[in-house]
């Protein structure tokens, strides 16, 4: 057996506001195998968004260690960081955050644009991972001009043309129908399909239930 | 992301907010065209005050007499009678002297058929031609057998010539100068210029015609020296000083009862009037240069915050702080470096417009450009490296949540 993707020992987060010390998560521990789609569920104020910005590269720890794909995170500088989310994670918010007047192309493309790709390879391979998720007729429409549901397939294949090891999807059918929700949620299996390690967050049970576990979040730990 | 990527990202952001890039350019704009065209029009005025000075002749040394003091009253310079004609034979003797033409100048009217004008008479030798930088435009110059004998002709400068109303075929007949014929010889071309600068209005006759009709007794008003080169103008000018002080019986440490005037000093002191002139019209240009980049600054600031979410975005998706510094910083250079190249063409073109209203055509050096584009450079980075600092330590988490 290989070594977990994600390895998260005790980990802590520390807020500092003013006077007050908000302790968000509390020396939790989790362990994420290569392949798996897991569900970080979890009621809002219960840490689940500070554990996403810390899985994610987006934050560190205040204490514990963390190690993804090998790399021992909590050591890296802020440059060290940015790699990481470059090269190992794909990022799928609720939002979509795609890049307003901006073609779906080269939003897709900007991904690759971090990672030092040149100019003609990020199109070919941006065109390919649209292509890949039913937006081939959709490279040159900017996110105004495209659904919630299209909005996130780009997101999602902006996640995916990195090629990273991880897919990390924060409520990524928050603001969706339930039609275009369903049909994220189909997009996120076939990719566990194919082999990619997929982690989910969310606060809604029933999107959870699609993936294969679940973990729970309270008061900065992890609950059964 | 490369330096081009970046570029392209730059442009592609400048042509989605079109006004606002213009508008942000503008101050750019004006300040570089008006260092351009300010500075040209510094350039311009020194090459025609030069051009002016240097068609007064070139290495040009005039000897003119002190002041006279009679009852006790100093009269004013130039005065004194003390230049002689022998004195401006004795010059011509110097080594490094190319030509002497010593001058004796009235005023007197002059009729020439239904018309008249009052102009300067200016009796000289055959050399002031050399001396002046005169060249004939029609029949000859005054000739050294001419001006031995005193024969009354006249060479006409070209605005008195016009002014009398004679043209080419005026050469050979007779005006009447204070009364007396004087049979015209030639017509001068026209050297420009106004003023007390203008050469084009006066009549040449030989120095005796002068002397025998006009002027009595020995003394002349000036006398102009041309030296040969320029490095030897010191020398010949220390020669005529020590060389007149013996020939009018004054010892080393005696005060002169002459003066040499040198061109080649007026030229350098107009030159660094001029000069300075330039500088400081080029300094108050600049200002306007700063004041643009002030503006590209508060755009970018601007931008910046409308933007955080994008920076969020960005960051999120692997970009360094450095890419998200380079990003801004190349936006703004972008903006200035475009508004620099069109200010260069904008004061290009004024100065071809103010060049063809004053008369010096189009003056502008090269370097003036370099300058101009360095500036702009600068003006991006010096305002554009805040704003983009701003936006590279945007922390992501923050920037995503932002609305």
């Amino acid at each position: 057996m290989t070594a977990p993707l994600i390895t998260l020992d005790r980990i802590s987060r520390v807020y500092q506001t003013g006077r007050f010390e908000v302790r968000a998560l509390d020396g939790l521990d989790l362990t994420v195998e290569r392949g798996e789609f897991l569900a970080i569920v979890g009621p809002s104020g219960s840490g689940k968004s500070t554990l996403m910005n810390i899985v994610g590269c987006l934050d560190r720890p205040t204490a514990g260690r963390y190690v993804l794909d090998g790399t021992a995170v909590e050591e890296l500088d802020d440059d060290g960081l940015a790699d990481v989310r470059s090269r190992s994670i794909g990022f799928v918010f609720q939002s979509y955050n795609l890049l307003p007047r901006t073609s779906a192309l080269d939003n897709v493309a900007m991904a690759l644009a971090y990672q030092g790709v040149g100019h003609k390879e990020r199109i070919a391979r941006a065109t390919a991972s649209l292509e890949r998720l039913g937006l081939g007729d959709r490279v040159d429409h900017e996110p105004t001009e495209l659904s919630g549901g299209q909005q996130q397939r780009v997101a999602i294949a902006r996640a995916l043309v990195t090629e990273p090891a991880l897919i990390l999807a924060d409520e990524p059918t928050g603001n969706l129908d339930t039609a275009s929700g369903d049909d994220v949620m189909g997009i996120l299996r076939e990719l566990h399909a194919t082999g990619r390690t997929i982690v989910l967050i969310t606060h809604d049970a029933d999107v959870a239930a699609r993936a294969d576990r679940q973990v729970h979040v309270r008061d900065g730990r992890l609950v059964a | 992301m490369s330096p081009l990527d970046l570029i392209r990202l730059a442009l592609a952001r400048l042509r989605s907010s079109r006004l606002r890039a213009a508008l942000t350019m503008l101050g750019v704009i004006i300040g570089v065209g008006s260092v351009v065209a300010l500075v040209a029009v510094g350039q311009g005025a020194t090459k025609g005050i030069t051009a002016q000075l240097e068609g007064l002749g070139t290495n040009l040394l005039t000897v003119n007499p002190g002041s006279s003091t009679s009852f006790g009253t100093r009269g004013a310079a130039g005065s004194a009678t003390t230049l002689t004609i022998d004195d401006a034979t004795a010059l011509a003797a110097i080594p490094g002297v190319a030509a002497v033409a010593p001058e004796l100048t009235t005023q007197k009217l002059v009729i020439a058929g239904k018309e008249n004008t009052t102009t300067s008479i200016v009796g000289t030798s055959a050399q002031y031609g050399t001396v002046h930088n005169q060249t004939i435009w029609q029949g000859s110059f005054l000739t050294q057998p001419v001006t031995d004998l005193g024969l009354r002709v006249a060479v006409l400068g070209a605005t008195t010539a016009s002014d009398l109303g004679l043209g080419a075929d005026a050469v050979g007949t007779d005006i009447s100068i204070g009364g007396i014929p004087f049979r015209v010889i030639g017509i001068l071309q026209s050297k420009g210029g106004s003023g007390p600068l203008n050469q084009d209005d006066q009549i040449i006759v030989p120095l005796e015609a002068v002397k025998s009709n006009f002027v009595s007794g020995d003394s002349v008003r000036s006398i102009g020296v041309s030296v040969a080169t320029a490095d030897q103008m010191d020398l010949v000018k220390a020669e005529i000083t020590t060389g007149l002080k013996s020939r009018h019986g004054l010892g080393a440490a005696d005060a002169a009862d002459f003066t040499v005037f040198d061109q080649a000093q007026l030229l350098t002191t107009v030159n660094s009037i001029t000069g300075l002139l330039t500088v400081l019209l080029a300094g108050i240009a600049s200002i306007s240069l700063i004041v643009g980049g002030i503006g590209i600054m508060n755009i970018m600031l601007v931008s910046v915050r409308e933007r955080t979410r994008e920076i969020g975005i960005r960051k999120a998706i692997g970009a360094k702080s450095r890419d998200i510094l380079f990003q801004f910083l190349i936006e703004a250079l972008v903006l200035s470096v475009l508004g620099g190249f069109i200010g260069i063409l904008v004061g290009l073109g004024a100065t071809a417009a103010i060049g063809a209203i004053a008369g010096w055509g189009f003056v502008f050096s090269p370097a003036t450009l370099v300058v101009a584009l360095l500036f702009s450079l600068a003006v991006g980075v010096i305002f554009g490296v805040w704003p983009a600092r701003q936006a590279a330590r945007l922390d992501p988490i923050a920037a995503l949540r932002y609305e």
